[in-house]
């Protein structure tokens, strides 16, 4: 062999040396044992919960592994079904995926074996479904969801000169005790709102004023009447508590709503819209502060509103492509079983989407406690707050956003509402009316 | 060709295969695609359908998203005198004969080696409206502090503070220009009594000025592709007051599902860039001087 023969040789091995790498690794399935690919949302501590429960699915069912792999965001799922090389089975993070994903025909339809598996609506806590289905078929199963509500600080309201047992059930309460809650300093800056700004979305406030999103021939409805009455009642909320870009200013000087740093566990805000997963991080990182929580306020004129919560679910889909669709559907099926849904309800302290289990004595019951010492503390004591929760959830009024191929930006579009009328940049009609045309010629394309 | 030499060219052909492969499929590739994809209606997980220039179009009359972005990016652009001015103006004082003069020039280089992420995040901080060291100081000498990123009127202005910060990474380069200035020039305008301003002036700047040419260019590219910052810091809010080019561009293609809009955005910002780029080009000849250039 020459030399220049050897290096010709030593530049094609080169070259295809990398595209070894590329062969399919996933989805083996070695001795009869199948390994189900999942992607997984959580992370961290949530992470650990979810793979206790795969440990469980296998321990029942010797033949499948669910191989985890966690912290996906949706994009990266996106992109994995846009390559063709999607996992069997994945969870969407923002709910709003789920139209354009279902629209594009990028996941399974599921009716044939939710039907053949002898599941039934009614078995479901209200408004589980509606998140997994588009134009009326189903896309996805919820494993547990999210149940959002009106947190308030008991001993913020004390404070304030407020009843601690009173918490607002109407829209004007929430204003007038927003309005008493809210401090300032001597210089006049804010030192304490009522209600923390982040977490009231404008469809969330929006569905408190029986707002609508899209209307039955699929015209997207933003500039709805209720719509703009929400808009406008959220800038009588935020001027109560010294107007809307001082509050922004105040807000922004928040920590993450995730952990220790949550204003609301800090009393720099008496209320909190905000979900299930608060009873148990309250008591971690607050513990000896007192809290309730109760439905969504409602209009005093929208009384039909009574009883809302905002629901959201952690919807596991099965993409076009998956290797392993049926073993996936039968980890489902699996999933709405008394036992998983209480097994993950209580560790990641979520909401189980199983009716039955909204009222598990073993979910919300708190135990008699005797402390042996004064540092001892009842482990369950967030359980009571939760139970709350749960029973919120079992509510005929609970919604969501719609699924609808173009939730994402509609969405999207809504969150920049708040800013330009609070800002002065819009007034709410003309808002809502821009987003309107812009949202419906993104929808034409779908039709 | 010989058949020896054809053999020549095909054997450095395969030496450099390794480029040219990444090069067709990493870059060019994707370039003639986008450029494709820019006149289609292409969701991603639907095939690209055809649609002509709709996209261009309802980009150029998007009075709500597309054009305050390009106004808001077009903004940014008041950072780059600022960055020029203040980067040249610590070069020449870096460039002292003083004790200790490398101690001070590590110091202010280190801000431009922190990676954008991470100076971005410590700027939140240092930015943030209540417990803020900026607000802080302000309101120790009683007065009232802006909301910075808060607030639409200041996030941008917030932004350049911060870019300023790192200034140090145009400086090194005017710094090391400086030694490259022949002394005989100096002494040859000290003997004409040339004062301070004057050497600067007229022997300093137009000695260094296709460094300072260089950034500028580096600049222009630079802000029109601004986006790391805000990605971080606000996502494009308040109000969309720091939804840039780039970041609106990223919304729609990753976020919103709209490939051919994204495309047609990234075409229209490479021939606005390519203008832009082209003037300052042009400008040149009046001002930049190369050593042993002959007019």
């Amino acid at each position: 062999m020459t030399k220049m023969q050897f290096l010709r040789l030593l530049c094609a091995a080169l070259a295809i040396v990398p595209l070894a790498g590329c062969g399919d690794g996933r989805s083996t399935s070695d001795a009869g044992v199948v390994h189900l690919q999942v992607w997984s949302m959580w992370s961290g501590d949530e992470e650990r919960s979810f793979e206790a429960v795969l440990a469980e699915y296998h321990k029942e069912h010797p033949g499948v592994v669910v191989d985890n792999l966690g912290a996906v965001t949706d994009e990266k799922s996106v992109r994995a079904i846009i390559a063709g090389a999607p996992p069997d089975l994945f969870t969407i993070t923002d709910p709003s995926y789920l139209g354009t994903l279902a629209a594009n025909n990028a996941l399974e339809p599921l009716d044939g074996q939710f039907e053949a598996a002898g599941f039934k609506d009614q078995d479901f806590t209200p408004g589980a479904l509606d998140e997994c289905r588009y134009q009326g078929r189903l896309y996805a199963m919820p494993y547990l969801m999210d149940c959002i509500a009106l947190l308030y600080n008991k001993d913020v309201f004390k404070d304030a000169g407020l009843d601690p047992n009173k918490p607002p059930r109407t829209y004007d309460e929430l204003v007038e005790d927003c309005r008493k809650i809210t401090r300032r300093d001597a210089e006049g800056r804010l030192t304490r709102i009522g209600l923390h700004p982040v977490e009231i979305s404008p469809a969330l406030l929006m569905s408190m004023f029986d707002g609508r999103f899209i209307d039955e021939r699929g015209r997207i409805t933003a500039d709805d009447p209720n719509n703009i009455e929400g808009v406008t009642a959220y800038m009588r909320l935020m001027d109560a508590q010294g107007g809307y870009p001082a509050v922004q200013s105040f807000a922004s000087g928040f920590g993450a709503n995730t952990g220790a740093f949550n204003p609301f566990f800090h009393g720099d805000v008496g209320m909190l819209i905000s979900g299930e997963w608060n009873a148990y991080t309250a008591f971690r990182y607050s513990p000896g502060t007192h809290y309730g929580v109760v439905a969504l306020p409602y209009p005093g004129n929208h009384p039909n509103r009574a009883g809302l919560v905002w629901l959201a679910d952690n919807p596991f889909c099965i993409p076009r492509g998956s290797k392993h669709a049926r073993e996936a559907w039968e980890f489902l099926k699996w999933t709405q079983t008394p036992l998983a849904q209480k097994m993950l309800a209580s560790t990641l302290h979520n909401v189980p989407n199983l009716r039955s289990e909204l009222h598990d004595k073993d979910l919300i019951a708190d135990p008699p406690f005797v402390a042996k010492s004064p540092k001892d503390v009842d482990p369950n004591s967030w359980r009571p707050l939760y139970g709350k929760f749960l029973a919120l959830a079992d509510s005929p009024t609970a919604t969501g956003f719609p699924t609808m191929p173009v939730a994402s930006m509609y969405a999207k579009e809504l969150s920049n509402v708040y800013d330009s009328v609070g800002y002065g940049t819009k007034k709410p009609a003309e808002a809502l009316a821009a987003i309107d045309v812009r949202v419906q010629r993104e929808m034409d394309k779908y039709q | 060709m010989r058949r020896s030499e054809r053999r020549a060219v095909l054997t450095g052909l395969m030496f450099v295969s390794p480029w040219l492969i990444g090069f067709l499929i990493f870059t060019l590739y994707p370039v003639i695609a986008s450029g494709y994809l820019s006149f289609t209606d292409y969701r991603v997980l639907a095939p690209p359908r055809w649609v002509g220039m709709a996209n261009y179009h309802s980009l150029v009359i998007d009075h709500d998203y597309f054009l305050p972005s390009l106004w808001d990016t077009i903004f940014m652009f008041l950072e780059l005198p600022l960055s020029l001015i203040m980067g040249l103006a610590l070069a020449l004082l870096l460039d002292q004969k003083l004790r200790g003069i490398a101690v001070y020039r590590t110091l202010f280089y280190l801000p431009s080696i922190v990676p954008v992420v991470s100076s971005a995040v410590l700027w939140m901080w240092v930015l943030n409206p209540e417990h803020g060291l900026i607000n802080s100081v302000l309101h120790s000498m009683h007065i009232p502090g802006p909301a910075w990123l808060a607030s639409p009127a200041w996030a941008k202005p917030a932004m350049i503070l911060m870019d300023l910060w790192g200034v140090g990474g145009g400086m090194v380069i005017y710094l090391a220009a400086l030694q490259g200035v022949p002394t005989s020039l100096y002494e040859a305008a000290d003997l004409d009594g040339a004062n301070g301003w004057k050497k600067i002036r007229y022997v300093t700047i137009p000695s260094i000025s296709p460094v300072i040419f260089f950034n500028l260019i580096m600049g222009v590219i630079g802000t029109f592709q601004y986006f790391t910052q805000t990605y971080i810091m606000t996502n494009g809010g308040p109000n969309n007051s720091t939804l840039f080019y780039a970041i609106y561009l990223y919304q729609n293609a990753f976020q919103y599902f709209r490939m051919g809009t994204a495309c047609a955005m990234a075409w229209i910002l490479f021939l606005i860039t390519l203008v832009a780029t082209f003037v300052v080009f042009k400008s040149s000849a009046r001002w930049v001087y190369y050593e042993g250039e002959t007019r």
